[in-house]
């Protein structure tokens, strides 16, 4: 496929699914899914509810861990490298891999330690520093100068839209090479989405980011390139601007244009 | 922290809260364990010639003829050791100054112990003590004190710590007359007390024979009965209208929190709070009865529980779909016809759960009793005796009987066995509505 | 039901049922306020047995001698190694049940699979059933002979003794509390920390205890409520010697708590109702209703400021 990417026009791959599955128990939640999300870009993924768009998104980070009863087959490659390998450790993968939720999660802490929490788990900082990288992180959410003469405030004072950047800043501060967000804006209100959905593209190019939506337009407005899923095969992945004009399957077409959905 | 730090921090935090679950498992055998192993001894154990009589003659329970022949039997196999007495007190009159010092005093323990293993002689006076008109009623006790017959017990002080030293007295009585009884008692136990396998149910009913010497708690297990019995009948009217008018009827507000507040202190006072204000109020003020009674414990505990059952039956109000209350009164039924016909069916599982834990800790409560209801001795109570008899019940009878007993080491057996059945009461209470809980679970999740 | 309804009530048909609307509504006040009023009663009748004692120079006497001699043809009613008594095992209890209380709830709500944990919460529930008269009575047969041969304590019933079955009678209460505390905190607190790399022990240490501090508090102080308050156990477990042990740490040294005097005094300090050691046993029970009370008060306290912390100040 041609994609443009601030890359340029081939890029890398950054995560690749080779036939990957997921089982809750004995159902098969994602089944068998073929894809390669490249770097530095952004992938949306779509698809109606229970489709296993989520449950592929948090596989990458192995959050699927934390569910009983949820297993993984076929391969999960983050740059060559099987996430599921025995030999992996699932903390340091998420130190690259980072995540930002559907509900803002603050820690009820300041907000200064929020977002110094992950990288203090990782290593040790002089006070120095440490504040250079919570400043740092606040700024490329674009929060920081919202709450620099309160960083000592809890955070759980913060309204929905400043509380999800600030989950964004906490995510930036551990120095992740790949953002994962699950349905980021579904809980805010339309103006903080937009400035959401602003900073995604801001911050592309330095990161690779999923994002997983239920919100065509959003995955339109935003994205370089789109998967769909529906009933946990990937019917179609393609450049945005393909897929949402001429799409190849015909499940593709009738989600896009509105017949089920 | 480098990795391998982290991973150490989690592994042993992780083992040490495994381990603190252990270590509550762990009590809970050990405390229970006990209990259980012993207290069945108070029901199921071997009983000899002596506990058979004693049950006909005080219980009148037995057959008479197989036992008289059975005690025939005996009275033979025991004659050996009364001759031998007998015979050596004779000896004892014809020896030497010297040696009957020397001898007298074992004598005489020798002769008061085997009183105490096989009762009185035979057609000698019966003592006063119903406790001493029979032997070893139970096998295992007989073994006991067929040692005190066969062996003097003495202190040894010579090292840091006293020990205890047995030394026989065969010996002391070698070649007298009295050598023959201890080879009886040593070598043919079995024949003298003929040990057989007792199953004594009516344990849980009987009436006690001298301070628990012989027969049953039945009056404490009345007793509980009739306590917690009487706490819920007052407590449950009482919290489950209390838990309606929080739930369905109260407006946020001043009095609301005030009610609130006073129901969640009444749950913080300490038990002994609440026995000292029954006796303050109930007996010396409102004087719902002379002196300790049925009814003025039954209220004290009544009290005690009110606060778990007000919440547990406000949970259980609570838990109920709105949309049941919602449906119900979209059809034109007013409030107080939706409360009692949808609401409290529906949140009934809930209510019976919270009745049926608070009826265990009402059973289970000693300190609430103490003075107002509770005594240590007495008859199972009336029903029309509630207003003004006091009663005995397991709770405080346990304490009772094994530390202001005066003979506590005799009565283990007794002591077990009321602890047993006490813990049943309660565990059996507590699964009930464990499983009670479980079907609500159920019924909710659909 | 009538054939004919009419949605437009007459007036003295809208009258009657407001009446008995009202009548209604205040029958079941009533019958809450008694319950609720139980409270203010129970304060009333055990200050009103209890204050006159309080003349003069016992006040102070009670609150700070050691001299216990209230049968005594001059009595002297110092409750100091009394109060003592009851500060000691509490503290030593809590000490004991704290740490592993909140370790076995954390096991409880994070560690272990749902069928094993439908196993476990009854063993707690159990735990917690057992009657203070069966715990007492294992003291005294099972752990006081133990302390005597193993430890070689001079007495197996002592202030250790009562503590370790305090502990294990609080333990459950602790464990139950602070297991809803944990869970409470929430699966998407959890999730957070999880997916910024840490450990299981860290998102436990650093987010959700923390979190949950407020409810683990509450856990504590109803603890401290029910060692504090036990009669029984005290009784039967701690020798119940007035007297502060020398040193303050020796535990092997029997001591004796306000509610054990007042279950083992009241049978006959109440053959003289109105005696002055009637009165003092009052004194005592209100001096364990005022910390009870304070303790709710700390309790309710903490809640309302979490409230208030939750909505962002």
């Amino acid at each position: 496929m041609n994609i443009e990417t601030p890359k340029g026009k081939q890029p890398e791959t950054h995560i690749e699914a080779k036939g990957f599955s997921i089982f809750y128990g004995t159902q098969e939640a994602v089944k068998r899914v073929d894809m390669s999300i490249p770097k530095g870009a952004v992938t949306a993924i779509i698809g109606p509810s229970g489709c296993g768009k989520s449950t592929f998104l948090r596989a990458v980070n192995r959050m699927n861990d934390l569910i009983p009863n949820c297993r993984a087959a076929g391969e999960l490659l983050v740059d060559g490298l099987n996430v599921y390998d025995a030999g992996i450790d699932a903390s340091v993968l998420r130190r690259r891999v980072g995540m930002v939720f559907q509900k803002p999660n603050p820690f009820p802490k300041s907000i200064y330690d929020n977002v110094a929490y992950g990288p203090r788990l990782h290593q040790s900082y002089a006070k120095r520093e440490l504040d250079a990288v919570v400043e740092e992180s606040l700024r490329g959410a674009a929060l920081w100068d919202e709450v620099k003469d309160r960083l000592n405030k809890n955070a759980l004072g913060l309204s929905g839209g400043q509380a999800q950047r600030l989950c964004l800043a906490r995510a930036l501060a551990v120095n992740p090479e790949i953002l994962l967000m699950d349905e980021p804006t579904s809980a805010l209100d339309p103006k903080s989405t937009s400035r959401i959905e602003e900073l995604i593209v801001q911050l592309k190019g330095r990161y690779t980011i999923a994002i997983v939506t239920h919100n065509m337009q959003q995955a339109a407005r935003i994205s370089d390139v789109t998967a769909f899923f529906y009933e946990g095969v990937m019917v179609e992945f393609d450049a945005t601007s393909q897929l949402f004009t001429r799409p190849k399957e015909k499940r593709t077409e009738d989600y896009i244009t509105g017949r089920f959905g | 922290m480098t990795m391998w730090k982290r991973k150490l921090l989690d592994r042993l935090f992780s083992g040490s809260a495994y381990g603190a679950i252990a270590v509550m498992a762990f009590f809970l055998v050990i405390v229970i364990g006990p209990i259980f192993l012993k207290g069945i001894g108070a029901y199921l154990f071997e009983g000899t010639i002596d506990y058979r009589r004693m049950m006909l003659n005080q219980f009148n329970r037995g057959d008479e003829q197989v036992l008289d022949v059975e005690w025939a039997e005996v009275k033979q196999e025991r004659k050996i050791i009364y001759d031998a007495l007998f015979a050596f007190e004779k000896e004892l009159d014809n020896m030497s100054s010297s040696r009957r010092r020397e001898l007298k005093p074992a004598f005489k323990q020798t002769k008061e112990a085997v009183a105490i293993l096989l009762g009185p002689e035979p057609g000698t006076p019966l003592p006063a003590l119903p406790r001493r008109l029979y032997g070893q009623t139970r096998w295992e006790r007989a073994e006991l004190k067929a040692k005190d017959v066969l062996f003097e017990e003495s202190w040894d002080y010579s090292g840091a710590q006293g020990k205890k030293v047995m030394t026989p007295r065969a010996p002391l009585f070698k070649g007298t007359a009295l050598e023959p009884l201890f080879s009886k008692v040593e070598k043919d136990l079995e024949s003298l007390m003929r040990p057989e396998r007792t199953f004594y149910p009516q344990f849980l009913t009987d009436k006690s024979i001298d301070a628990h010497f012989f027969g049953g708690i039945g009056p404490e297990v009345m007793g509980t009965i009739y306590l917690a019995l009487g706490a819920m009948l007052i407590a449950v009217p009482l919290g489950v209208i209390a838990a309606i008018y929080f739930q369905e009827y109260a407006k946020e507000g001043f009095v609301f929190s005030l009610l609130r507040s006073c129901v969640n202190t009444l749950a913080g006072v300490p038990s002994v709070v609440f026995g000292l204000f029954g006796l303050a109020f109930f007996i010396n003020t409102l004087r719902v009865s002379p002196g300790k009674s049925v009814v003025a414990g039954a209220l004290t505990l009544a009290l005690l529980v009110l606060p778990t059952v007000i919440r547990a039956a406000e949970e259980a109000i609570a838990s109920v779909p709105h949309t049941y209350k919602e449906a119900a009164l979209s059809l034109g039924a007013g409030k107080w016809r939706t409360i009692l016909t949808v609401i409290l069916p529906a949140a009934l599982p809930g209510i019976l759960t919270g009745i049926v834990i608070s009826m265990g800790r009402a059973a289970g409560e000693t300190a609430p009793i103490i003075f107002t209801a509770a005594v240590s001795v007495g008859p199972i109570v009336l029903p029309s005796e509630i207003f003004t008899t006091s009663t005995p019940a397991l709770s405080w009878n346990l304490y009772n009987i094994c530390t202001e007993h005066e003979a506590v080491d005799e009565i283990r057996h007794v002591q077990y066995g009321m602890a047993l059945t006490l813990v049943m009461i309660v565990l059996a209470l507590n699964t009930l509505a464990i499983v009670l809980r479980a079907k609500v679970s159920r019924k909710l999740k659909g | 039901m009538k054939q004919t309804e009419q949605f437009i009530l007459s007036e003295a048909d809208l009258r009657r049922r407001k009446f008995f609307a009202i009548l209604g509504q205040t029958f079941l006040f009533a019958i809450t306020s008694v319950a609720a009023l139980a409270v203010l009663a129970i304060i009333f009748f055990i200050a009103r047995d209890a204050l006159p004692f309080f003349s003069g120079s016992r006040t102070w006497a009670f609150f700070t001698s050691k001299e216990w001699y209230p049968t005594s043809a001059t009595p002297k009613f110092g409750a100091a190694a009394i109060f003592a008594g009851s500060f000691i095992v509490t503290l030593t209890a809590v000490l004991f049940a704290v740490p592993p209380g909140i370790l076995a709830a954390v096991c409880l709500s994070d560690l272990l699979p749902f069928n094993v944990r439908q196993v476990v919460k009854p063993v707690v529930e159990i735990l917690a059933a057992i009657p203070s008269v069966v715990y007492g009575f294992f003291a005294l047969v099972v752990l006081a002979p133990f302390l005597q041969d193993t430890l070689g304590a001079a007495s197996g019933v002592n202030a250790l003794n009562a503590s370790i079955i305090l502990a294990i009678m609080a333990l459950p209460t602790i464990v139950s509390v602070s297991e809803d505390a944990l869970q409470a905190a929430g699966r998407e607190l959890r999730e957070g920390s999880y997916a910024l790399g840490a450990t299981r022990a860290e998102t436990l240490l650093k987010v959700v205890i923390p979190s949950a501090m407020s409810g683990i508090f509450s856990a504590v102080l109803l603890g401290i409520m029910r060692a504090l308050g036990e009669t029984m156990v005290v009784w039967m477990a701690s020798g119940n010697a007035a007297q502060i042990p020398s040193p303050f740490y020796n535990l092997l040294q029997p001591i004796r708590t306000l509610t054990a005097t007042i279950a083992g005094d009241m049978g006959e300090a109440d053959q003289m109702t109105g005696s002055a050691h009637y009165h003092v046993l009052f004194a005592m029970g209100l001096s364990l209703l005022i910390f009870s009370f304070l303790c709710n008060l700390a309790g309710e306290w903490v809640v309302n400021r979490q409230r208030k912390r939750l909505r962002g100040a």
